[in-house]
Formats: structure tokens, C-alpha cells, sequence
């Protein structure tokens, strides 16, 4: 359960002015690479250095082509939902491509798909099961930057790399049980539906999923190249 | 380990600025829009506004990117926005910006705060617009926001050819005067037919903010010091509840 860990600080709705200009600017405005956002995974993620916090997350997913998406990350499928962050999905090809010390920040989605615990609310199983076989095959690399977990009202602090569940006994029952209620389903029943997908074609790479170890993230005070400064800039 | 302020060694350039990847096949469109339909996609649907505007990277301010910022407004304290570098339909998703009211900021620790950047001289510069809007109806938003402290993370670096996202986010900061090369502002203005310099004229009218807190813009106070922020991703322990992975 949450607890503010700020004083709620009492803040205003949104005044009459602001929602007709947001009817205005809605209304004339593109939202091109928005609208590419075609599809809703529910999964949950753990924070790189602590397994013990774990986090449903809404995943708001568009193809910049057929081996890699992007995501919004929100805490809840409702329109008043918190963005906590993004995850970026990759084949195991393009996975391959990136540099050792990048490897570690990604992470595997195949027990995630194979369990059954990562699905498509609203899509019936058959259809759900075409993407699923892909993503089973995808990694991941997913930074919040809202620790909704902890409480926070805001988005406090610095970004977190985030993991996915790699096998049994990881999630928390209580969380499991949770999503099944809310969407009328069996993560079990998925599971044995979802045998027949074949996983990786080279295996979990060694140094995804952190390593195999954990990771955290840092604020290094740095030396900053300055600005040009000169009058002529804007 | 990666740092935010290094190029972490880069997959191999194209000219091509398009993603590394395979075109989706007619099938994989086909199944896309059919799951489409079925899902209600609430949270994305909120977004309002799309907003075209510049930052710099905390860490080195002469690396600056136009920005599109596809926004919602949570309450009248309370804005996120999903950054992409371009508002076509191929736009890189490239990082998140949390927007809030001044009575927010001013509660928050200085620890916090300084990870904050103002928006003040964006506004009433013109560098941040509503394109294809008249300014005249944006005009009380834009009085609104010229208050308001932004928090950005960029995930995504574009602008140094990273063909996928690479490293661990960097924290932006927003321009102040003189800081914009005008060659990115002219692109900018020449693709939506405005011109910023017009827009900081009419602009005018709207208030400056009476007090900035120092906390906010950090690189502003340490300029001389040429300091700045970095995140690193360092390896470390996991606290764990089952063995891993």
C-alpha cells in the first residue's frame, strides 16, 4: 500500500481555461509518433539492486519496426495513471549487436512470456500467443524514474534500471493473485498454453539481467563542457 | 560500468538515421491493428499538447536537440510529457519530462531541486511552441508554464548517432539566454513557418516569474566550476527474495 513519504500538498484540478485550450490543442495538433502506441502489455518489474520491490507496470508499446519497439511505462491502465518510465524491447539479433558494457542494463523477457505473467489484457489468447512467440525472444532495457512503490507522490530522485522476472519464486504471490482477480485469468492456464514457444536461439546471454549479479544507478557530480555563450546564439 | 557521459562504444554507424531492424511484414501489421481495436489505451489517450522545444545535456551544454513533447496535464500543478525526437510517425521515443507548479518545487529538498530546470526564459524566448497553434490561444498555458520547473531525462542519444539507446539516462537541462545555436532554432522555425524571434516579441506581456530558486538551472551557479551531472550505473548487490537469474 502507498504512503506519501511527501505532505500531500493540496493541488488544484484543472481550471475550465486549461482544458479548452487542451481541446484546442488537441484537437488541431499531430501526435504522429504517439499514435504509433498500438498496443498494452501488463508485466511487473523489480528495481536492478532489489529484488524485494517488485512493480506492476502498464506497458504502452509502438514498432519502430519489426525488431524493435518503445514503451511508455504507467502504473495503471486508468486515464488518471502516473508515467513511471519506458522500457525499449529488441530482438536477440539487435541484442547481439550492443557493447559488453551496454549488455548488463537489458533483460530477458523469455520466462516472463513462458510463465504467462506478461500478457495483453483484452486480447483473446490466440491472437495475444502471435506477438507473445516474438517478444519471447526480445530483450529489454527499462529505466523508472517514479518509485511509486516507495510511496512517492513524485518523481524523486535519479532514474532506476529496472529487471524482469527470470524464474519461479521471484514474484509475490500477493501481486500475482492480484492481476489474475482484476482480469479474470490464470497465469497457470497461460503457461501451459504458451509451452510450445521456443525461447532464445542463442540462450540467455551471460551478461544480461545485470550480469546475473544487480546494478544501480548513481548521481555523479561532472566536469560540464559550458555553453558557447556568444550573443549571437539564441 | 556505463556512464551517461561517455560514448560507451557505439554499434557500427549508418548513414541511415532509421533503427537497426527488419520492416514489419503485412502479417505483423495485420495482427497489430486487429489487438488495437480490442485495447482501450487510457493513459496514452491523455496526452493534449505536443510542444517543440530545445535542451541541453547536463553534462555538456554545447550538445543541444530539438525536442517534441507530447504532453498531459495531470492537474493544474502536475505535467509528464513522452519525449521524441521529431513528430513524425518514426519519432524516437528519447525520454521523460516531468513539469510542475512552483508551489511543488518549493517543496521539494534542495537535493531534488537541483536536479530541476526552469522554463521561464524557454517561454518567453519562443523557443518552446505549440506548433501549428497561434500563440494567442496557447497564450494563458503558456503564462502557466512560464512558472514551472521541469525534471528531463533523456534515454535515447540521438544527436551522437546512438543507433539504439544506449548507456544510462541523461539529465537535461533547459536553455537560458545565449545558449541555443541559432542554426538548430532557423530549422526548427523553418519547418513549422515561424519564427522565434517574432513569438519572443509577442511574448512580451506574459510575466517573468518573481523569483527563480537558485536551486533549479544548477549548471547556472557552478558555470565558473564547469560543473554539471552524470548518472552512472555501477554493479552492485541485489537484494533478493529467490536465486537470480
Amino acid at each position: 500500500m502507498e504512503r506519501p513519504t511527501q505532505p500531500v500538498i493540496p493541488v488544484e484540478p484543472k481550471k475550465t481555461t486549461t482544458s479548452l485550450i487542451e481541446k484546442a490543442t488537441g484537437t488541431i495538433q499531430g501526435f504522429s509518433p504517439v499514435n504509433k502506441i498500438h498496443q498494452h502489455l501488463c508485466a511487473f518489474h523489480f528495481y536492478a539492486d532489489d529484488m524485494n520491490r517488485q512493480v506492476e507496470a502498464h506497458h504502452y508499446c509502438g514498432h519502430q519496426n519489426e525488431e524493435l519497439r518503445q514503451c511508455l511505462i504507467y502504473d495503471s491502465p486508468e486515464s488518471d495513471a502516473r508515467l513511471i518510465g519506458l522500457e525499449y524491447i529488441i530482438s536477440e539479433e539487435l541484442f547481439l549487436t550492443l557493447p559488453d558494457a551496454e549488455k548488463p542494463l537489458w533483460h530477458t523477457h523469455e520466462y516472463e512470456v513462458k510463465s504467462g505473467v506478461l500478457f495483453m489484457p483484452s486480447v483473446p489468447g490466440t491472437l495475444q500467443r502471435k506477438d507473445l512467440e516474438k517478444i519471447c525472444n526480445t530483450y529489454g532495457k527499462t529505466i523508472h524514474f517514479w518509485q511509486v512503490d516507495k510511496g512517492d507522490n513524485l518523481p524523486l530522485g535519479i532514474p532506476q534500471v529496472m529487471m524482469a522476472l527470470t524464474r519461479d519464486g521471484q514474484l509475490y504471490e500477493s501481486l500475482a493473485q492480484d492481476v489474475e482477480k482484476r482480469y479474470g485469468l490464470s497465469f497457470e492456464k497461460e503457461r501451459e498454453n504458451r509451452a510450445y514457444m521456443e525461447g532464445l536461439k542463442h540462450g540467455i546471454h551471460p551478461l544480461a539481467n545485470a550480469a546475473g549479479k544487480g546494478l544501480k544507478t548513481v548521481l555523479r557530480e561532472t566536469d560540464c563542457k559550458p555553453g558557447a555563450g556568444a550573443r549571437v546564439f539564441v | 560500468m556505463a556512464t551517461g557521459g561517455e560514448i560507451p562504444g557505439m554499434v557500427p554507424e549508418r548513414e541511415d538515421p532509421v533503427p537497426p531492424g527488419k520492416p514489419m511484414s503485412v502479417e505483423e501489421q495485420l495482427l497489430e491493428k486487429g489487438a488495437a481495436m480490442l485495447q482501450s489505451l487510457k493513459p496514452v489517450k491523455q496526452m493534449s499538447q505536443h510542444v517543440c522545444t530545445f535542451a541541453l545535456y547536463g553534462h555538456d551544454l554545447t550538445r543541444q536537440i530539438e525536442t517534441h513533447h507530447y504532453v498531459t496535464r495531470i492537474n493544474q500543478d502536475f505535467l509528464q510529457c513522452a519525449v521524441y525526437d521529431t513528430d513524425e510517425s518514426h519519432g524516437r521515443l528519447i525520454g521523460v519530462e516531468y513539469i510542475i507548479s512552483d508551489k511543488i518545487f518549493e517543496t521539494l529538498t534542495a537535493d531534488e531541486q537541483r536536479l530541476w530546470h526552469s522554463h521561464a526564459y524557454e517561454i518567453k524566448s519562443g523557443l518552446w511552441v505549440n506548433p501549428w497553434v497561434p500563440d494567442m490561444v496557447v497564450k494563458p498555458e503558456l503564462e502557466n508554464l512560464a512558472k514551472t520547473y521541469g525534471k528531463f531525462w533523456c534515454t535515447w542519444q540521438t544527436d551522437r548517432g546512438d543507433r539504439l539507446p544506449l548507456g544510462p539516462p541523461a539529465l537535461m537541462f533547459s536553455p537560458q539566454p545565449g545558449m541555443v545555436r541559432p542554426d538548430l532554432v532557423e530549422k526548427r522555425d523553418k519547418t513549422y513557418n515561424i519564427s522565434t524571434h517574432a513569438l519572443k516579441t509577442l511574448r512580451v506581456e506574459i510575466p517573468e516569474p518573481a523569483w527563480i530558486n537558485p536551486w533549479a538551472d544548477y549548471w547556472k551557479q557552478h558555470v565558473e566550476a564547469g560543473k554539471g551531472f552524470a548518472v552512472e550505473v555501477q554493479p552492485a548487490e541485489m537484494k533478493k527474495r529467490a536465486p537470480f537469474p
